[in-house]
């Protein structure tokens, strides 16, 4: 082994140039994958931190299974339960705290959001200790007061007897603080303790309660009342805290594995890149493993000498990888939790560096390589003692690629033929057989390229082209393996840049539809469920009667499960919704759907959700209520802007009211009635959301613009990210010209000993990596067309998107395709122009 | 017993129309302690004869022993060993790891075979200094003059105290002055420490540092000689044969 690893070492130092490149292929995707695993995990745990209602340290916890609020009497009918001490019941919610009531988004010291909690002032002792740093408990006849934690005192700068005022339902509700209470955990420090009926006044939920917390007797078995109560209650409930946000966090996980799949594809293409390095530095090294072989190395050392350089080059590779990726996330981090923080009203906490992914990221990183490396360490193993006798030279390839090309040819018309066929079925086994081949036939498209394009650019490279080509033709091998990694990456932005074009077009065009309002009442989070407490209908009442405003149409939320899987469930007014906004449909007629969910237990799927279950118009679902499970009909999938991105269903308001006991208003939409003064009905509407801080009023060509805006700031970010995709064509790039200079250095000594100038080495050599860069960008052009095409039918099951011709995607490719085969010939032209004659003449 | 049998040996390349006869039933018998060179016009097959005599190639037929085992059955990781321990090489082009030192390229069969690092280096430095490169154990191979790297590669050859040392046009690569040098040397491996030698070589003046001439000619031996005059009597002797033959 030793000698495996000091031949491994001094050959990556004697090659610094290309073991660079090669290790930077390397390090880009695993920086992706590090910094991204380093990134989504905290952002996901802020999310779901700041959305999970924590059960106290009680034996059993009852909550519904919908995770809405039930009716107080159910207490009475948990406490005649054999087994129970002590029970009671409260109702909890966590409300954002906008910026004019004193919430901050700073992690650190700012408070974005409080946890109300409304407890029975005689029983919540029995279940739960407060322990009270000053002032005193709750007591019976308290209306509007409350007990804050010490953290919470100090981050709004309150003691006893100061106002605390949160959002309400009614606008604001202003608490006097009667006791501070001391810090027991972190998921209790932004806890608001207020009496029952305050909540339930608050919240606009009279007469519910959301959580029962029980203490069992000494002599309980805690599985038999557990079962007891759960026969007893029915399905309707659950033994559990209150959870919300799994919709979102759903979401956010998908996300994740989108990055995932960004940092597995830039190792993909490292592979590629690492496999052409490794098989040339075999064909170079014959000479030295024919010698080795002659002195009695085995064919095992001979391969485990270039694995052991793999793996060498893997673990220096994933270890700057690691670093950069760290470096990555926090830059990302910092930006992303100013964004958050404005519009979602969530503190990112720091960045999570785990155990397992440093060893998922050492795996991949150092596996990848190793992998790549494989079968040209095998094809070491070949080399005969003879091969120490004979001179280095790279022969011509002698494969015959025909027979691979037609194979080829035809999977690629097999893959466009199930393109054509729009059936989501099929799609990607058409993906799949034209990316195969593709690869198949781009070994033979080397030569038609070369002699097609290096006419053209002999325009330009006249005595040089000639050799340029030749040089290309001899090992379409190489040529096809280096110009598949710059197919794939630039493959990639095409697609992405494609996909991008479509989804701005196509979300400006949702919110054009879903926000068709003047004006809009939109709450401190984005996220509709996010801490949001909304208001109850008489704010809508009051906007109705403003003079000059005509319609006005109301969201309103909750959440529920359909068999096991999370749903946010978004009630609508059938009748008013369509005329002041809409869903953009997918599936069903959009008259009927909103006529079916005004007259009976009716809903309207979004996209993601039809897709994800393969749910259809006329199918019945069961959705979790607090009137226990409850079926509805699917009448239709469509979307609306704001819930596009989580799994949602809509129903009737007063399904709503009925099945979830939600009646307040998350978001009112408003329409100037024809004729009305613009300024004199902005004014009203802005008299009226002064008393709400809960809520901003937007004229909506505003929110609309800042919604563009957002998207720009957004897309930019992508085109930053989806460009550094192509990083890796250029590595392979660079990488081969390199070798391809050092093989032919005698042959370039020659050239300049039989009259070449240095430019016109240099000017050979650039040809040649134009003409590489030219198949790749060809190829990556036909991949990428086909791959916009496939994504907007892959996701048009979720979102309704056109197909819009990636214009702008393949003038990049073809751009940053030939710019990168510039540069990337750039040093290893210099160098060949530089070559000594004599020394290359003599050069073995 | 002879170090070296070789009994009809044969070597053809292709197949059919195409077959090329390198070496037809070639025999010889080389002693312990002999130094022989083999010489022939260009093709005569005598590279192919060290080939098959070092395991780095096979015979179409016949067979080849050394020190009275047969090599030309031998699985590859066997002889693999042989070539490791028992045999030392020394190619035209030097053949150097140029990412190594003199000193760890001439330690390499030691260290290939197992032997500890230290161990190894230190015969290794042995080996260096008897060839007067014990100056220069640090310096890589593209510091070194083609006499000097010739030397390590020499030195390469002997760590393993190998039963015989293969030479495959040692000075080809080499003016005159170096050449002399290298063949001193391995006249000096024969004289000093007892090794039996077999150099191809085309140089009449290289070949006449050797004891035995073999002469090869279209694939059969047509001369083989016992070397007793001087160096430059015999140089001339071997000169005039090649022209002749």
């Amino acid at each position: 082994m030793k000698i495996q690893w000091l031949l491994a070492s001094r050959y990556l130092k004697g090659r610094m140039q290309r073991s660079v490149l090669t290790t930077l292929a390397i390090v880009l995707g695993v920086a992706i994958l590090f910094g991204m695993n380093s990134l989504l995990p905290p952002v996901i745990e802020s999310f779901r931190h700041s959305m999970y209602t924590s059960a106290g340290t009680v034996d059993i916890t009852i909550s519904s299974a919908s995770n809405s609020s039930f009716d107080q009497s159910v207490l009475d009918e948990v406490k005649s339960s054999d087994g129970i001490s002590y029970a009671s019941g409260y109702l909890s919610k966590e409300v954002v705290l906008p910026a004019s009531l004193g919430g901050s988004t700073n992690s650190t010291s700012g408070v974005s959001s409080i946890t109300l909690t409304g407890v029975d002032v005689a029983s919540a002792q029995s279940t739960h200790v407060y322990s009270l740093e000053s002032g005193r408990f709750l007591e019976s006849g308290d209306t509007y007061t409350a007990l804050i934690t010490q953290s919470l005192a100090t981050a709004l700068n309150l003691k006893v007897g100061d106002a605390l005022v949160i959002p309400s339902s009614k606008g604001t509700a202003s608490l006097t603080l009667v006791g501070i209470l001391i810090n027991t955990s972190p998921d209790a420090a932004t806890q608001v303790l207020v009496p029952l009926t305050t909540a339930q006044e608050i919240l606009n939920l009279p007469g519910q309660i959301n959580t029962i917390d029980i203490i069992l007797s000494a002599s309980a078995d805690k599985t038999t009342v557990e079962s007891a109560l759960a026969q007893k209650l029915g399905g309707a409930f659950k033994v559990g805290a209150v959870e919300t946000g799994d919709e979102l966090l759903t979401m956010m996980g998908m996300a994740q594995n989108i990055m995932l799949f960004f940092g597995v594809a830039a190792l993909a293409m490292a592979g590629f890149i690492i496999f052409n390095t490794f098989r040339t530095l075999v064909a170079e090294r014959k000479r030295d493993m024919g010698m080795l072989r002659a002195i009695g190395a085995t064919k095992r050392t001979l391969m485990g000498m270039i694995l052991t350089e793999s793996v060498l080059q893997g673990l220096i590779g994933t270890a700057l990888g690691i670093l950069l990726g760290g470096l990555f996330a926090a830059g990302l981090l910092k930006a992303m939790a100013s964004f958050i923080g404005e519009y979602v009203h969530v503190s990112i906490s720091g960045l999570t560096f785990t155990a397992s992914n440093f060893i998922m990221s050492i795996l991949l990183g150092v596996g990848f390589t190793v992998a790549s490396a494989y079968f040209p360490a095998r094809s070491a193993m070949k080399v005969t003692p003879m091969e120490a006798l004979r001179p280095t030279l790279t022969a011509p390839e002698q494969h015959k690629y025909a027979v691979r090309a037609w194979l080829g040819l035809g999977l690629c018309a097999a893959g466009v033929i199930c393109l054509t066929l729009k059936n989501q079925y099929v799609l990607s086994v058409g993906l799949l057989a034209f990316l195969i081949g593709l690869v198949l036939i781009t070994p033979a498209l080397v030569k038609p390229v070369a002699v097609a394009f290096s006419w053209i650019y002999s325009v330009v490279f006249k005595r040089e082209s000639l050799l340029a080509r030749e040089n290309l033709i001899r090992q379409p091998g190489r040529a096809a393996i280096t110009a598949s990694a710059m197919m794939i990456g630039l493959a990639l932005c095409v697609a992405m840049l494609g996909m991008i074009t479509s989804l701005f077009s196509g979300f400006l065009g949702y919110l054009d539809k879903s926000l068709g309002s003047d004006y809009i009442l939109l709450p401190t989070s984005l996220v509709l469920g996010g801490g949001n407490l909304g208001a109850d209908p008489s704010l809508a009442q009051e906007v109705r009667s403003v003079d000059g405003v005509g319609a006005v149409t109301t969201l309103r939320q909750a959440t529920s499960q359909i068999d096991g899987a999370s749903i946010q469930v978004i009630g609508i007014d059938p009748a008013t919704y369509p005329q002041v906004a809409g869903l953009e449909f997918t599936q069903g007629d959009p008259n009927e759907a909103y006529a079916a969910l005004a007259s009976g237990r009716a809903l309207i799927v979004n996209g993601l959700y039809a897709s994800t279950y393969k749910v259809r118009p006329g199918d019945q679902v069961t959705l979790k209520t607090s009137n226990g499970d409850q079926t509805y009909l699917v009448v239709g999938a469509g979307m609306d802007y704001l819930n596009a991105k989580i799994a949602t269903a809509y129903i009737s308001q007063a399904n709503l009211s009925t099945d979830f006991n939600t009646n307040n208003d998350l978001l009112i939409l408003i329409d100037r009635a024809a004729g009305a003064d613009a300024t004199a009905v902005m004014t009203s509407l802005q008299k009226l959301a002064n008393a709400y801080p809960a809520f901003t009023l937007y004229d909506i060509t505003t929110f609309k613009a800042s919604q563009e805006n957002l998207f720009s700031v957004a897309i930019s970010a992508m085109y930053i990210f989806v460009l550094m995709l192509a990083i890796p064509g250029l590595i392979a790039m660079a990488n081969t010209m390199s070798i391809n200079v050092i093989e032919r250095t005698r042959e370039i000594g020659m050239l300049r000993a039989v009259g070449s100038t240095r430019p016109q080495v240099q000017r050979m050599i650039v040809e040649e990596s134009l003409l590489l860069s030219t198949l790749g960008t060809l190829t990556g052009i036909a991949v990428g067309l086909f791959l916009s095409d496939f994504i907007v039918q892959a996701m048009g099951g979720i979102f309704k998107l056109e197909f819009y011709f990636p214009t702008l995607g393949v003038i990049a490719a073809i751009v940053v395709g030939l710019s990168f085969g510039i540069l990337a010939a750039l040093a290893p032209a210099r160098k060949a122009a530089r070559t000594i004659i004599v020394e290359a003449l003599r050069y073995e | 017993m002879s170090i070296i049998e070789v009994k009809d040996l044969s070597k053809e390349y292709g197949q059919g129309t195409a077959a090329v006869t390198a070496l037809k039933d070639v025999t010889i018998n080389i002693e312990k302690g002999q130094f022989v060179a083999v010489m022939g016009p260009s093709g005569c097959g005598k590279s192919t004869l060290l080939h098959l005599i070092g395991g780095l190639d096979r015979p179409s037929s016949g067979s080849v022993a050394i020190d009275g085992k047969d090599i030309s059955k031998m699985d590859d990781n066997t002889l693999t060993e042989m070539r490791r321990r028992q045999m030392g090489f020394i190619f035209q082009f030097y053949n150097l790891l140029p990412v190594l030192s003199a000193e760890e390229n001439a330690a390499l069969p030691l260290i290939l075979d197992g032997v500890k690092p230290d161990t190894a280096r230190a015969r290794a430095r042995e080996w260096l200094e008897r060839n007067q490169m014990g100056e220069r154990l640090t310096h890589k191979p593209d510091q070194l003059s083609g006499g000097q790297q010739q030397r390590v590669a020499i030195s390469r050859a002997l760590v393993s105290d190998p039963i015989i040392i293969l030479a495959d046009e040692p000075t080809g690569n080499l003016d005159s002055r170096a050449s002399d040098e290298i063949a001193t040397v391995l006249r000096n491996i024969v004289n000093k420490w007892g090794h039996t030698v077999l150099m191809v070589t085309h140089d009449p003046r290289i070949a006449a540092y050797a004891d035995r001439i073999i002469f090869l000619k279209d694939g059969q031996i047509v001369d083989d000689t016992l070397l007793d005059g001087g160096k430059a009597e015999n140089a001339l002797r071997l000169k005039e044969k090649v022209e002749r033959l």
